[in-house]
């Protein structure tokens, strides 16, 4: 009896976890834009916040670290950002690497991000004390 | 750790079940806040980055990181470490800003066990801790027994496979430093999945590069047990202008799986490597990458449920063991490769969702980028951008990907522009998670 219900467990845990059939990696199978937007249209957008702060990593936490190459986002003007996103977007407005970035969002979500971005403090986040600035 | 016994896994199986019928009652779950406690079991990038954005979206909650190292090494730039262009210290930084400035218990100590019904995690030194959310980000683990002859023991010693930024990484550097004119390095790439997939060709690019100045003559054998790797058109095309790629004289040399060149075995006293075609190679320097799986405190603890990478709920990153314990990083079992930039994305997802269920609402979308970087010289850089959408499916891993690389360029500034994004990214993405 034991044996059957992990069995059972067993066969509905690795059910769930087959791979996805959903995935152009690399190309390799590319995705209809209609696919594309079927899946985006079937859930909620993600917040401002969930969108924005997947720029952090670049741009800096709440887009503020002020340096060289990427410029901060925090306290930009949010007509600015608006029509910064959608001319990478286009692929209208020269770029190392920004248009390749641009190319997912929805009208409404680079909206939502300009709103998030545009209500942060313009204001370096790394303290001086900071160690691990690296080379 | 004890073993699990079959009671157990039909206790944790019962209640990977429960788990996976859907976020129940996510309104039980709205507890005063001022007593919810999350802790994170392991301080490298998903562990420090859910803790840094759990305390920029919740001010109350109390926050524990049990973490057994008073520090931590980044592993983006430590292949430039080989080639003397970065330094261990600079890929160093500690916890305190972690403790002063977002008030997080960090606990230097090591989790052991997870009591999934009385929501508590053993630890080694400080006892039993209690938690209301445990977000487990343990890193991946090594798997060596793919390589006969190859084991951590090795590892720690002469065949440094530096895979985690460290001494390991110091030993490889001094070994390719003193190596003898004319000499051969071997790298064993793994399959997939592992750590930072670019990155064994980075390491080879940058070594090489070194090669060319110190030890012109040397070669660079790359034994590949994958058929194609990504950037691939990027590296080959910085190797054939700097290391006649492809020609007799070639500097690097990559031997793909198709021909053969999944190494099997090690014979550490020679220092012969067998590849899967029965070819032995002698080498000078030999540096296995080993197969990787799912982290030991995730396998030991059921998350896994006998695979080698745990199994999740894709809207919150929830474990398929308990609705309360969350799993990210390399360690989880996603679409997504397995890149630092992955686990920080993974850690605002689960750090948003926590706090709404934490408030009595449901979890938000997710949304996920990996929007990376890698270089094949101080000159030469490269990006791939790859984005990641919850499809709400049942079936199947959760996410839509798109993906896009950098195209080949024959401006030279370009690619320099490129190596200096990649460098700001670096220094940036460290900060993220720990200023």
């Amino acid at each position: 009896m034991k044996q059957t219900v992990i069995a059972t467990l067993l066969a509905t845990a690795f059910a769930v976890a087959a791979p996805s059939a959903i995935a152009a990696e690399g190309g390799k199978k590319k995705l209809t834009q209609e696919q594309i937007d079927k899946v985006v249209q079937s859930q909620p957008m993600p917040t401002g916040k969930m969108l924005a702060d997947n720029c952090s990593a670049c741009h800096g936490t709440l887009g503020a670290e002020f340096n060289e190459a990427m410029p901060p986002l925090a306290g930009m003007k949010k007509e600015n950002f608006i029509k910064l996103m959608k001319a990478f977007r286009a692929n209208a407005f020269p770029t190392i690497v920004m248009h390749d970035v641009a190319y997912v969002f929805t009208d409404t979500e680079i909206e939502a991000m300009a709103d998030y971005f545009a209500a942060q403090k313009a204001e370096e986040w790394t303290r001086p004390d900071f160690k691990g600035e690296g080379k | 750790m004890s073993q699990i016994t079959r009671r157990d896994l039909i206790k944790l199986f019962g209640a990977g079940a429960a788990a996976s019928t859907g976020l129940l009652g996510a309104s039980k779950q709205a507890y005063a806040k001022s007593s919810a406690h999350i802790v994170i079991v392991g301080g490298g990038i998903g562990g420090a980055a859910f803790a840094k954005y759990m305390r920029l979206a919740n001010a109350d909650v109390k926050i524990t990181m049990i973490e057994p190292n008073p520090q931590y090494t980044f592993c983006p730039g430590s292949n430039e470490i080989l080639s003397g262009h970065e330094t261990l210290e600079n890929l160093t930084v500690n916890y305190n800003t972690l403790k002063s400035r977002f008030n997080i218990d960090v606990v230097q100590d090591i989790a052991t066990e997870i009591n999934y019904e009385g929501h508590q995690i053993s630890t080694i030194r400080s006892g039993q801790i209690s938690y209301d959310k445990l977000v487990v980000s343990p890193g991946p683990d090594f798997d060596y027994q793919f390589v006969d002859g190859y084991d951590a023991e090795l590892a720690e010693g002469d065949f440094p496979h530096a895979w985690k930024a460290g001494p390991q990484t110091l030993k490889l550097k001094q070994q390719i430093d003193s190596m003898r004119q004319g000499g051969t390095m071997v790298i064993s790439a793994p399959s997939n999945p592992y750590r930072c997939p670019p990155a064994p060709y980075e390491r080879a690019s940058f070594i090489a590069n070194m090669l060319k100045q110190s030890n012109p003559t040397a070669k660079l054998l790359i034994l590949d047990s994958k058929t194609s790797y990504v950037f691939q058109n990027h590296f080959e095309h910085y190797w054939k202008q700097h290391h006649n790629f492809g020609q007799e004289n070639a500097r690097i040399e990559w031997v793909s799986a198709k021909k053969g060149g999944t190494v099997i075995k090690l014979d550490a006293a020679e220092k012969i490597v067998t590849t899967v075609g029965g070819e032995k190679i002698k080498a000078d320097v030999i540096n296995i990458i080993p197969e990787e799986k799912a982290g030991r405190f995730a396998i030991a603890n059921g998350l896994a449920l006998g695979k080698n990478w745990v199994p999740y709920e894709p809207k919150t990153f929830a474990s398929k063991v308990h609705p309360d314990v969350y799993v990210i990083g390399d360690t989880v079992d996603a679409p997504m490769p397995k890149t630092g930039y992955v686990a920080s994305n993974q850690a605002k997802v689960v750090a948003a969702a926590i706090n709404d269920l934490l408030a009595g609402k449901e979890p938000g979308t997710p949304f996920i980028t990996n929007n990376c970087v890698a270089m094949a010289g101080e000159d030469y850089g490269m990006t791939i951008t790859a984005t990641f959408r919850y499809t709400g499916e049942t079936k199947g891993k959760g996410f839509l990907t798109q993906v896009r690389t950098s195209k080949i360029s024959e401006n030279p500034s370009v690619n320099r522009i490129r190596a200096e994004v990649a460098k700001n990214w670096q220094r940036t993405f460290r900060k993220d998670m720990f200023s």
